[in-house]
């Protein structure tokens, strides 16, 4: 029996990915309000770790447990109802194609606006906010995600992670491609995410700049093993 | 033969043997496999029917209209096409075959022919060819572009906003859409056949009415529901499983349209075949 525990937790955790060992009987925790920075060679399964983190795929043995709870993959609404909302900012956005931007913003928060108390008007509201937090112009907000450029999309899908208040935040590179300006503005995020005591937060990149931005002891990923690991959970 | 130090055919027989063994445990564990995830698709979409969650119900509703708009209502001109035409084909046939036809029996055979038959194969066909393929390259699409993790991630449910409501949609679809090819066939085809079969709208009338009982409804309801859940279960189901590629999502949307054909037609003749074990005759009920 897994004693609940907040924050992140990866428990004796497997995962195989074709010839890539991404991870090997690994354990990590990440404490509630944290950062976890995982660098890695390209290929190493960075990503793959952050989707195992964030419960979206399932370990091939162990346990990812989110605030005491083990992800349900089937029906993912079952963890946002008892409190743990994640956050994921895809490497490619991962907006829905066929939704405009506001679209995409708007739909977690209908989705779950009994949950979250909304009504329509707060809904509407929430989402520009958060649109405009990322600096995403009035006249980009109605387009589809395809008449955006990348730089753009990338912002969107940050505005619609921050837009539920998550406590997990995913970060898959999240200034890649992405022109200056974006890119700072998403590294200003990815700072606030780190001083908010609210939010524990997971970031996989390479990117120099972005690691010294963020003055986090980054952890490497190398055959299926987290080097310079925070800390091991001991059951 | 003479076993030598090099072949012994009785080594070679077992190895071949062992080998066949094998690779018929290899397809029947796959075959298993896949039908537990066909499975888990279709349970995962009615099970989520009542999960809680107004809201969550609300969005779904809202994908559930578009899909009938969709697969249904934008379908209507080519499914009147269609009906017209192999209903005109189906009369002008019987009126070529048997000139001595009169009406009442033309409304016999209609029945038989276009409502029990036609209308829900050729239907499903239709929207199957139509929207199912829409269906399938659409979530392979999704799949692809990391949407389906993303619903995931901000706790969408995808089994509730992405499949339930296409699979719903196709289903009203394929009964509305039956209906509405029934109708066209018999009254279009009857006007277009009109200078070929001189028969009254009344005796036609009198014949779907002898025809005509209280099991077909049951029948179209059955058929309707049967073929539209194929339909949108292959659909749904081999978008679903796209995994990283875009080369997947013309392969699998042709194996969603192959296999919901394979299905509609095999499950149409076996309802069929229980109908008439269960009524007798056509032409006595």
């Amino acid at each position: 029996m897994i004693p609940p525990r907040p924050g992140l937790v990866v428990l004796d955790a497997s995962f195989r990915y074709g010839d890539i060992v991404v991870l090997d009987d690994e354990s990590l925790s990440v404490e509630p309000g944290e950062t976890l920075v995982v660098t890695g060679e390209n290929g190493v399964g960075k990503s793959t770790l952050l989707y195992l983190c964030a419960g979206l795929i399932p370990v091939s043995s162990g346990a990812v447990l989110l605030d005491g709870r083990s992800p349900d993959r089937v029906h993912p609404s079952a963890l946002f109802r008892a409190g743990v909302r994640r956050g994921f900012v895809f490497q490619q956005g991962g907006l829905l194609s066929n939704l405009s931007a506001f679209a995409n913003v708007v739909l977690a928060l209908r989705y779950h606006a009994d949950v979250l108390g909304l009504d329509e008007a707060t809904v509407d509201r929430r989402a520009r906010d958060a649109l405009a937090r990322m600096d995403v112009a009035r006249a980009d907000m109605h387009a589809l995600p395809a008449h955006l450029s990348f730089g753009v999309r990338k912002r969107v899908a940050v505005a619609r992670a921050l837009a539920l208040e998550p406590n997990f935040m995913f970060f898959d590179d999240p200034d890649a491609g992405l022109d200056p300006e974006s890119a700072r503005l998403v590294q200003d995020l990815l700072v606030s995410c780190r001083d908010d005591p609210r939010i524990t937060s997971v970031v996989a990149s390479n990117h120099r700049g972005l690691l010294d931005r963020l003055e986090v002891q980054p952890h490497e990923l190398c055959g299926g093993k987290l080097l310079q690991r925070v800390s091991r959970f001991v059951v | 033969m003479r076993p030598s130090a090099f072949f012994d055919p009785r080594v070679a027989g077992q190895a071949t043997s062992r080998r066949l063994v094998a690779g018929v445990g290899v397809r029947a564990i796959a075959a298993l496999h896949a039908t537990t995830r066909a499975l888990a698709t279709l349970g995962g979409a009615f099970g989520s029917v009542a999960a809680p969650g107004s809201a969550a119900r609300s969005v779904a509703r809202r994908v559930l209209l578009m899909q009938i708009l969709f697969t249904g209502v934008q379908a209507l001109g080519l499914v009147s096409v269609i009906a017209l035409f192999l209903g005109a084909t189906i009369i002008i046939q019987i009126g070529m075959m048997a000139p001595a036809t009169t009406g009442d029996i033309l409304g016999r055979i209609l029945v038989a022919v276009v409502l029990r038959e036609l209308a829900p194969l050729g239907t499903a066909i239709i929207v199957g060819g139509r929207s199912g393929t829409a269906i399938a390259a659409e979530l392979g699409g999704m799949k692809v572009n990391s949407e389906i993790l993303a619903l995931s991630s901000l706790g969408i449910d995808p089994s509730r906003y992405v499949v339930l409501p296409r699979l719903l949609g196709v289903v009203v679809s394929v009964l509305a859409l039956m209906v509405y090819f029934g109708v066209v066939a018999i009254v279009g085809g009857y006007i277009v056949s009109l200078p070929i079969i001189p028969s009254s709208f009344g005796a036609l009338r009198a014949g779907f009415s002898e025809a005509l009982g209280p099991a077909d409804l049951l029948l179209f309801f059955g058929k309707g529901v049967g073929l539209g859940t194929i339909v949108g279960w292959a659909s749904c189901h081999f978008g679903l499983q796209v995994s990283v590629s875009p080369t997947e999502v013309p392969q699998m949307a042709s194996r969603a349209v192959v296999t919901s054909l394979l299905g509609c037609v095999v499950f149409n003749t076996a309802v069929t075949a229980a109908f008439y074990w269960a009524v007798g005759s056509p032409m006595r009920y």
